[in-house]
């Protein structure tokens, strides 16, 4: 009986209905927290003592950041979740999730190189958290790329699946690999992405961006997942009235 | 469960003209058929390699030619070189597991042979633990073996040698294992070389980082033990998990 | 005005923080607009192939 909510929320006609009901639902807190948390963090927020006004990448570069795992770790525990009880809804979550990861991903490395070149003097360091994004790119550019190469949805939910549960497996030992080598490398010199000593007024606006960046991923998943269970309902007579409202 | 055996060394006779070492079928514990039919899947890998041979000496060639573009790229000096000695070796060993993990599945896609594996009732995890040993001994171990001469050729002291075979063997453990999970996974996807590296190398990163470390270590004269445990806990941990996860896929690849 | 000039050089930062800025709400924008065309495309296609069948609406 407990477990009603559970089957419900595996049912494409109930899932789709709810994804549309639930869509602004998250997209206008979404929106405010951003706009609200841009404003805190580019006008009330005060210079860093030690990195000025660059510190203040940190209000779009976290939270991508923050996205680009955060999103990795939903794809995955979707697919794991498909792959056990093997609901296509959950596998439509997890294919909705990738292109808005990756996108992210791509965002964090940009802002990181941004601020890395007035922080470090250059571009690109190969400071850890950077080369952890990067190559969280490549796991995303992977499943993305297994995905398209297997033309039978069915097949490339369940093969991409293994690929996100093999992939989140190796997150926490490709981070712990890529610190313990660039500790053996860093120059002592070099400064890192210092977290800067934060105050409440540069705090709380990275905390709103942080919530915003969250629900609009919800907000964004929501919409893509009504497209992803449509395309894996062949026949289903509700298809009709949702399609042709 | 016997009956599981002896239809997988059915197999073995089908592809193969020489008369197999079947044991006969006893009264097998569940156990011992699971070893057994993985042992013959291991020795029937071997059987069919070692007749198409040059499956076996491709990766090593490569190897051989990545490691010389880097004199022929960087500079002929051996003290450069034996500075990026670390790098070379892994790259090229990571390249050449790479490519060779085509062979892995393709020809018992082709032919059949994966499915009877998945119908024969036997645990598919171990025939693929099986598959995937057989893959470590024919490129893995040969290219541990080949190592020390591409490291002298990059001017690596000789008594560093015995280091970079053991790196390169234990850390080929682990590449051999996520390779079979990526090989797996792209089964029946047409021109799957790039997609077959875009899935296995960034998985492969910690094997290129603790092997290079280990071999940087070996080259000046340090205690190289450390990056080694790493190394063999990564292929502990693909041990456990790689062969689960490409049985998963092959059976997905049949459905 | 002046407070909005400086404001926009961002302590002289504005090379790095406007880009980094702009690339993330480049990342929001299109995110938004991809999400919406999959989900066009999708009803589209379900359309046609209820359509296909006979059916359709």
């Amino acid at each position: 009986m407990t477990w009603t909510w559970f089957h419900r929320l595996a049912s494409p006609p109930y899932i789709y209905t709810l994804a549309a009901r639930l869509t602004p639902w998250f997209a206008w807190p979404a929106g405010l927290l951003i706009v609200a948390g841009l404003w805190g963090g580019l006008v009330l927020a005060p210079p860093d003592y030690q990195q000025g006004d660059g510190f203040r990448i940190i209000y779009v570069h976290a939270p991508s950041a923050w996205m680009s795992l955060m999103v990795y770790t939903t794809m995955a525990i979707a697919a794991a979740v498909g792959l056990i009880w093997r609901i296509k809804v959950a596998h439509a979550v997890a294919a909705s999730c990738a292109p808005i990861g990756a996108s992210f991903t791509f965002a964090a490395l940009v802002t990181g190189a941004l601020w890395g070149q007035p922080m470090w003097g250059t571009y690109w360091e190969w400071d850890p958290r950077l080369t952890s994004e990067l190559i969280l790119l490549f796991l995303y550019l992977g499943y993305m790329g297994l995905r398209a190469a297997l033309e039978d949805t069915q097949r490339a939910d369940r093969a991409s699946g293994v690929l996100a549960v093999v992939g989140v497996v190796n997150v926490p030992i490709i981070h712990y690999s890529v610190t313990w080598w660039n500790s053996l490398h860093q120059a002592p010199t070099v400064m890192r992405l210092a977290k800067p000593e934060i105050a409440a007024s540069m705090l709380v606006p990275l905390l709103m961006m942080l919530l915003g960046f969250t629900l609009f991923f919800v907000a964004i998943l929501l919409v893509r997942l009504r497209g992803e269970v449509l395309s894996r309902e062949r026949s289903a007579s509700w298809i009709r009235e949702v399609v042709s409202a | 469960m016997s009956r599981v055996v002896t239809r997988i060394a059915d197999s073995l006779v089908q592809t193969d003209t020489a008369p197999s070492t079947q044991t006969p079928a006893g009264p097998d514990t569940a156990q011992a058929s699971v070893l057994e039919a993985a042992r013959l899947a291991l020795a029937r890998d071997l059987r069919l390699a070692f007749r198409k041979r040059d499956q076996l000496v491709q990766p090593l060639a490569f190897y051989a030619m990545v490691t010389m573009l880097f004199p022929l790229s960087i500079s002929p000096e051996l003290s450069r070189l034996r500075e990026v000695a670390p790098g070379v070796l892994w790259a090229g060993a990571l390249l050449a597991s790479l490519l060779a993990l085509e062979f892995l599945f393709r020809d018992d896609a082709y032919d059949g042979t994966l499915e009877q594996y998945a119908l024969s009732g036997q645990s598919l995890t171990w025939l693929m633990f099986a598959k995937t040993a057989a893959h470590w001994l024919l490129t893995g171990l040969p290219l541990a073996l080949m190592a020390p001469l591409a490291g002298l050729s990059l001017g690596v002291p000789a008594a560093a040698l015995p280091g970079i075979v053991v790196s390169v063997a234990v850390g080929s453990i682990a590449l051999s294992l996520i390779g079979s999970i990526g090989a797996a996974l792209t089964l029946g996807v047409k021109r799957s070389s790039a997609l077959l590296a875009l899935l296995t190398l960034p998985l492969s990163l910690p094997v290129l980082i603790f092997g290079a470390r280990a071999t940087q270590l070996a080259i000046s004269g340090g205690p190289l033990l450390a990056p080694i445990e790493l190394l063999a806990a990564l292929a502990v941990l693909g041990l456990t998990l790689a062969p689960l996860a490409a049985a998963a896929a092959v059976r997905i690849s049949l459905e | 005005m002046n407070s909005m000039s400086r404001f926009f050089e961002m302590g002289g930062y504005a090379a790095f923080v406007w880009p980094a800025y702009a690339i993330t709400f480049a990342a929001i924008v299109l995110n938004i607009l991809w999400a919406r065309r999959s989900l066009a495309r999708s009803r589209e296609e379900a359309r046609r192939r209820l359509a296909a069948r006979g059916e359709g609406a």
